[in-house]
């Protein structure tokens, strides 16, 4: 069955930009009929997901086994509640086939905010929400994968498989399993279990003493997190969809490097996704311009976590510059300060400059481990300066473990240096600084994953010292909704007792909890108090001793390590770059920069 | 210039105009037809298009132009690249901007779905007066050209531009009026007040 757009029209008309759901992008999948039908969904927009790079990396990998794979991304509330009124199934874009059609749905976790599109989006599909009520019928398996996967437990009771680590080859591996063993059954999963990067919820059991603590977790596998060693020869996809509509970012996007070398301690992608993998100036420049070519975008961007730690940026750039054909803009979203310098400025727009110091005195950027001083803050910006920029944009984080009044305090200290910086010569305009403040949020997997997260009335008084000290001319300040923030950490470091609250939330109403106008803040607090479980079980520091919701999976770098790296925070240790010198994280046999060879 | 008539189907006909322009411009680009670029602080292509048509109505004859020096054949090289629904039907080379969105007085369309009446008798009608979507009472009588019946579909002829009537608009007007339920619009042909090709 395909569902047929013609007759959706007075739906379409009447929603906010109806071409989210017609399909027919230029470069859109044209899948011939094939054994296996692959569905990659996005819960959250198509502009946000049509921007992402990384489920066009696994669309990739199943189209280049002689699969199907199609994307779906969640429809807004408007055209969502109106295919349910109307009984039309969610479908997917190029194929316009119901999702519930295909052999398997990969949904992409970007960020914890969007479970409960998750479940909005099955729910659409007409699939039912557990595992459990579809146990025996014939549903598509459900697969999550992307950076929450590395602590799926509060997915655990919703999903069949979790691909936790690099998707470029375990994701289609998994369906050739499905086809030897004619479909989801027992001997798929335990089979598919057995690889890197595989987890299956169904075959592991958590078990809790008396207090409700987790004692232990019973299982006949050992979850390890897949990492593709050689990125250089991964796959990539030569050609992406063109989105019909404007999108978050509608630019062609390579990644030039995987990972990242800096290490700091708040940061999960620092540690998730080591070690740094590059690719090659050959590779990344033949991608560009196949890009380039494919979609008629006019500007590359070139991602990864730290782009100007690429050892070969300079060459990058040049031999980008020197194939792509003339008016191409190249856009550097993750510089950091210390690598920021004119030649490279010279090629991004200048609207503004942003610099992420996260913590405003050195003290206490020496317990997070960003190693950026003011020194270097200061040369870049006015580097930036010399050469037409007039806005500054700030990134702190506040509740930061250890943090006092006088680290809050110190962020004015930085927005006078950069004014008096800006002042000692004439300028066209006047400067503009903005501070956005976000809300710690301690993650799995890094050496902060034991800490507390701040309660809301200690967020409440931090908020109060910023609005004093930062009540200077030209400098404006923003911070991040601390109950958005702490949803987030409930269910970052959540486990499997969250299923019910997710679920009773999501049948209550709760969906795109991520865009501050749909998040409904009494729901969640219904939910929570219906399903009985205090969230701040989940924000409060944890013991040392405590077995971690996430323990179980291998995620490649030892638990020892990330205990190390706190106690060095607390004693104000930096622990330097990976460039310079292996700090031993446990990768070593994996890790080209632990080997020397960068 | 570049003068091209072209469709807007198979989904684009919910492409909002700005999109529209920009997945042409993007097919130029992949296509290697150049484009030349306004002047000015805010330089843009120099792609001009039709009136925009109104969302989710088809058309097989939206009419553009491009300032471009491309010299090859532009409807193979335009619909290598382009998506599905926006594709070149027609294009030939033009001295100056034919400027379709002033010179098209006229659209003709069809549609499916509106029970039969009496056409001789509805076109005798001196004023036919509906209100708009900005809630303002208009009569549209001078704005309806022709109005034909062609087996299952209608085929009528309404003013554009300054005279603008949208389909959609008179649709559903008949529907109040007759019954039935209008599927399909079609915008089939753009009268010009000259040639289509100059
Ligand atoms: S093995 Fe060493 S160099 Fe490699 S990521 Fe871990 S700490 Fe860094």
């Amino acid at each position: 069955m395909t569902v047929n757009i013609d007759e959706l029209k007075d739906i379409l008309l009447k929603v906010e930009k109806p071409s989210r759901y017609t399909g027919g992008e230029y470069g859109e999948v044209k899948c011939p009929p094939s054994p296996f039908y692959f569905c990659m969904a996005f819960p959250d927009l198509y502009e946000v997901g049509m921007s992402n790079l990384g489920i066009k990396i696994v669309a990739e990998s199943f189209i280049k086994r002689g699969y199907a794979a199609d994307y779906c991304f969640a429809p807004y509330t408007d055209f969502g509640d109106a295919i349910k009124a109307a009984g039309v199934p969610l479908y997917s874009l190029a194929l316009k086939k119901p999702l519930a059609e295909f052999d398997m749905i990969g949904f992409s976790l970007q960020f914890e905010l969007c479970y409960t599109n998750l479940l909005y989006m099955l729910d659409l599909a007409g699939i039912p929400l557990r595992r459990a009520d579809r146990a025996g019928k014939k549903y598509p398996v459900i697969a999550v994968g992307g950076p929450c996967a590395v602590n799926p437990e509060p997915l655990a009771d919703f999903v069949d498989i979790v691909f936790i680590g690099d998707g470029e080859s375990v994701d289609a591996d998994v369906a050739g399993i499905y086809l030897e063993c004619g479909g989801a059954t027992e001997e798929f999963y335990r089979r598919a279990a057995e690889l890197e990067g595989v987890y299956v919820p169904a075959l592991m059991e958590v078990k809790y003493d008396k207090e409700g603590h987790i004692c232990g977790f019973e299982s006949n596998f050992k979850p390890r997190r897949a990492i593709v060693c050689d990125l250089d020869n991964a796959i990539f996809p030569s050609s992406q969809p063109v989105p019909n509509c404007e999108s978050v970012f509608d630019r062609s996007i390579i990644e030039v490097m995987r990972g990242c070398y800096r290490g700091c301690r708040f940061c999960q992608a620092g540690f998730i996704y080591r070690p740094v993998r590059q690719r090659s100036v050959e590779t990344l420049t033949r991608q560009a311009c196949s890009l380039i070519a494919s979609t008629g975008y006019d500007e590359v961007s070139l991602n990864s976590l730290s782009t100007g730690d690429y050892p070969h940026l300079r060459e990058l750039l040049r031999s980008l510059k020197g194939s792509l054909p003339e008016g191409v803009t190249l856009a550097l979203p993750s510089l950091r300060v210390d690598s920021f310098d004119s030649e490279f400025a010279q090629d991004a727009r200048k609207i503004s400059l942003t610099f992420a110091p996260e913590a405003g005195s050195q003290r206490l950027r020496d317990v997070i481990n960003k190693d950026i001083t003011e020194e270097e803050i200061l040369s870049a910006a006015e580097s930036a300066f010399d050469i037409g920029y007039s806005a500054v944009k700030l990134y702190f984080m506040l509740g930061l473990p250890t943090e006092n009044d006088d680290d809050l305090k110190a962020i004015r200290r930085i927005c006078d240096l950069i004014k008096s910086a800006y002042g000692r010569k004439k300028r066209a305009k006047s400067l503009r600084i903005s501070v956005s403040v976000s809300t710690f949020i301690p993650k799995p997997f890094t050496p902060f994953q034991w800490e507390a997260q701040c309660t809301g009335e200690e967020v409440e008084r931090k908020q109060n010292i910023l609005k004093q000290t930062l009540y200077i001319k030209g400098v404006t300040l923003s911070w991040s909704d601390y109950f958005t923030s702490r949803l987030e950490a409930v269910f970052a470091r959540g486990d499997r007792k969250l299923a019910p609250v997710l679920e009773r939330a999501y049948r209550l109403g709760c969906r795109f909890d991520g865009w501050t106008k749909e998040l409904k803040k009494d729901l969640w607090e219904q939910a929570f108090e219906e399903c009985g479980v205090d969230p701040g079980i989940y924000t409060r520091e944890r013991g040392t001793d405590e077995i971690l919701p996430w323990d179980f999976i291998d995620i490649g770098i030892d638990k020892k390590f990330f205990a190390r790296e706190r106690q060095r925070a607390y004693s104000g240790v930096v622990t330097g770059s990976c460039k310079n010198a292996c700090s031993g994280c446990g990768l070593q046999k994996k890790c080209p920069a632990a080997r020397g060879e960068i | 210039m570049i003068a091209f008539k072209y469709t807007k189907t198979d989904g684009a006909e919910y492409l909002s105009h700005l999109d529209l322009l920009r997945h042409i411009y993007r097919t130029m680009r992949r296509a290697d037809i150049d484009v030349a670029y306004s002047g000015g602080y805010h330089a843009h292509p120099r792609i001009f298009l039709n009136n925009p048509l109104g969302t989710g109505i088809k058309s097989v004859a939206e009419y553009g132009a491009v300032e471009s020096t491309f010299a090859g054949d532009f409807m193979e090289a335009f619909n290598s690249r382009s998506p599905d629904g926006v594709k070149v039907t027609k294009w030939a080379y033009v001295k100056e901007n034919p400027n379709y969105a002033n010179c098209i007085v006229k659209c003709t369309y069809t549609a499916e779905g509106i029970q039969p009446f009496d056409i001789d008798n509805f076109l005798s009608e001196k004023s036919i007066v509906i209100t708009d979507l900005r809630g303002r009472e208009v009569d549209i009588r001078p704005r309806i050209y022709t109005v034909e019946r062609r087996g299952d579909r209608l085929l009528f002829t309404l003013g554009c531009g300054e005279n603008n009537l949208r389909p959609d608009l008179f649709c559903s007007y008949l529907e109040k009026r007759f019954g039935g339920h209008a599927e399909d619009i079609i915008k089939t042909a753009s009268i010009m007040s000259g040639d289509e090709f100059v």
